[in-house]
């Protein structure tokens, strides 16, 4: 891996989806909506560029549907950008959904080789990280039982030392900070800790400003697919907010404008 | 197309695991295991000897070693393609979260399927030898058997093929599940399986005879139990020979098949995520 250039380099970045209404595909839709197709573009990433050196960490925040998600995605090569590229050196480790990829009938230790090398890693190097990956996911008895018997935190846990351990250049990191309990949200945070102490190259999405506040070199505001606002993570959260309870209120004024009129209407008396 | 294998190359290990989690969790939960996929066209072979004996009459000696023979590849065909074509839908939940080659999940099912048939066939050579015990003849294994594998790699290619292109397509139009699924019902009744491909070319005029040869499954059935038996003619009929004219033909149209099935599952690999 070469630290010459930034680790990640996103370039006037567009994505656009094709939206249905007719719902799933089939034939039947494509012979009755022949001259009349019902499909609506949808605009998610309208230009974004943005570099990330290596070992930064950067926060990607903004309400939902401004594209964040989608934005992950794209670095992650789930999708294909309609326009722009994004170009990430080093062997990148998504954390989008944890378990995406675990077969139910197959036991927590077969999962960890499939899931290991859907992520890149041969069969030699996940035989030498077993033993980290099956410690820190503490499922130590249960990790020669079916997938199928696990809980959704023993899930989420596997997943996540599964994805911590691929000894991966960049994390995507998506909300999964949220999930398992108390004590494992602690180990996880800790985990995250370490590993940008380490020095890899995080972007992170979060809707908890800690989090971002936290972690975070550097801040990302995404606004219906562009970026509003970059720089210091504490300036950019604080514009943020006050966008969104600005936004917030002036929303509950509207609402509340006509239901006061109505309350007049009903109650001359008050 | 070189770019594409490269990164299939770098997953190879991927493929092999996946495959192998294929082989486990299909068996895994039945008492039987994986003698299910003996004893299913074993039990096949039987019925379809029985009724053709008794029923239809006049099927020849030891009917049911030639109905096998060209019976296993044609499951082979059949479980392949309907598997692989319900392949990247039945996985979209991995698809649409994270980054691996997509052909992956098509030739897995391929690949996982082609294993049952090698094994499939070893059980079918027992059988030769053990009917070989039970009534000492002629010898029943045949030099011509050395054909085998190059019939295996045509079956491959084809069975391939015909996966990544009608995976991808089923990903966008799920009719395409069920026009498959009825045309390879169909290729079990026209291709020369339960019958001798001798009884069409005597009986039926070319042009429909035509409709029956053309298509490469029946060829290759065919194939299969001309070169791993001994030359029979059916119903008073001579035997024909192996067709080399017709293999070449289904081992053409098989690479043509596997490449636009790759060329179109490439095509669409990237629209899976999205698909309305």
């Amino acid at each position: 891996m070469s630290t010459a250039g930034p680790a990640i380099r996103v370039k006037d970045l567009h994505k656009e989806f094709l939206l249905s209404h007719s719902g799933i595909a089939s034939l039947k839709s494509l012979v009755l909506q022949w001259k009349r197709p019902s499909l609506e573009h949808l605009h998610v990433l309208r230009g974004i560029s943005f570099e990330v050196a290596h070992s930064e960490c950067v926060g990607i925040v903004g309400r939902n549907g401004a594209g964040k998600s989608t934005l992950l995605s794209l670095m992650a090569r789930i999708y294909k950008p309609t326009s722009g590229s994004v170009e990430i050196s080093g062997r990148v480790a998504p954390l989008l959904e944890l378990g995406a990829g675990f077969h139910v009938d197959l036991t927590g230790l077969e999962n960890i080789f499939v899931n290991g090398m859907i992520l890149g890693i041969s069969r030699k190097e996940l035989e030498k990280r077993l033993d980290a990956i099956v410690e820190f996911s503490e499922l130590y008895n249960h990790i020669d039982s079916p997938v199928r018997t696990y809980s959704s935190g023993m899930n989420a846990r596997l997943g996540f030392a599964i994805a911590v351990h691929v000894d991966a250049d960049v994390l995507l990191v998506d909300e999964v900070l949220a999930v398992g309990d108390y004590e494992f949200r602690e180990k996880c945070q800790r985990k995250i800790d370490d590993l940008k102490a380490e020095g890899r190259t995080i972007v992170m999405v979060s809707h908890s400003g800690d989090d971002v506040e936290r972690l975070s070199d550097r801040c990302i505001w995404l606004q219906n697919g562009r970026i509003e606002r970059e720089g210091d993570p504490k300036e950019v959260l604080e514009a943020y907010v006050t966008e969104s309870t600005n936004e917030l209120a002036s929303q509950r004024e509207e609402a509340m404008t006509p239901t006061n009129e109505a309350e007049c209407e009903a109650g001359p008396t008050s | 197309m070189r770019e594409e294998l490269a990164r299939l190359w770098q997953y190879r290990e991927l493929l092999y695991s996946m495959v192998n989690r294929d082989l486990k969790v299909r068996y895994k939960n039945s008492f039987l295991g994986f003698l299910w996929s003996l004893v299913n066209p074993l039990l096949t072979v039987f019925v379809i000897s029985y009724i053709f004996k008794t029923a239809v009459g006049n099927a020849g000696q030891n009917f049911s070693a030639y109905v096998l023979a060209a019976y296993l590849p044609y499951m082979f065909f059949s479980m392949s393609i309907m598997d692989a074509t319900g392949s990247i839908l039945g996985n979209i939940s991995l698809v649409k979260k994270i980054y691996f080659p997509r052909e992956i999940l098509p030739l897995t099912a391929i690949i996982s399927n082609f294993i049952h048939f090698l094994l499939a066939l070893v059980v079918f050579f027992a059988y030769l030898l053990v009917i070989y015990i039970l009534y000492p003849g002629s010898l029943p294994f045949q030099a011509t058997t050395i054909y085998l594998p190059f019939l295996l790699l045509i079956s491959f290619l084809l069975a391939a093929g015909v996966g990544l292109m009608a995976s991808a397509l089923n990903t966008f139009y799920e009719d395409v599940k069920y026009i498959v699924g009825f045309v390879m019902q169909m290729l079990l009744f026209l291709s020369p399986i339960m019958y001798f491909a001798e009884r069409m070319s005597h009986d039926t005029p070319r042009r429909y005879l035509a409709l029956n040869l053309i298509n490469p499954i029946g060829i290759l059935c065919n194939a299969y139990r001309k070169t791993l038996l001994a030359p029979q003619g059916a119903y008073g009929l001579p035997p024909l020979p192996i067709e080399w004219g017709l293999i070449a033909y289904a081992a053409g149209l098989s690479l043509v098949v596997f490449v636009a099935g790759y060329w179109v599952f490439n095509r669409f690999k990237w629209k899976f995520v999205e698909r309305p």
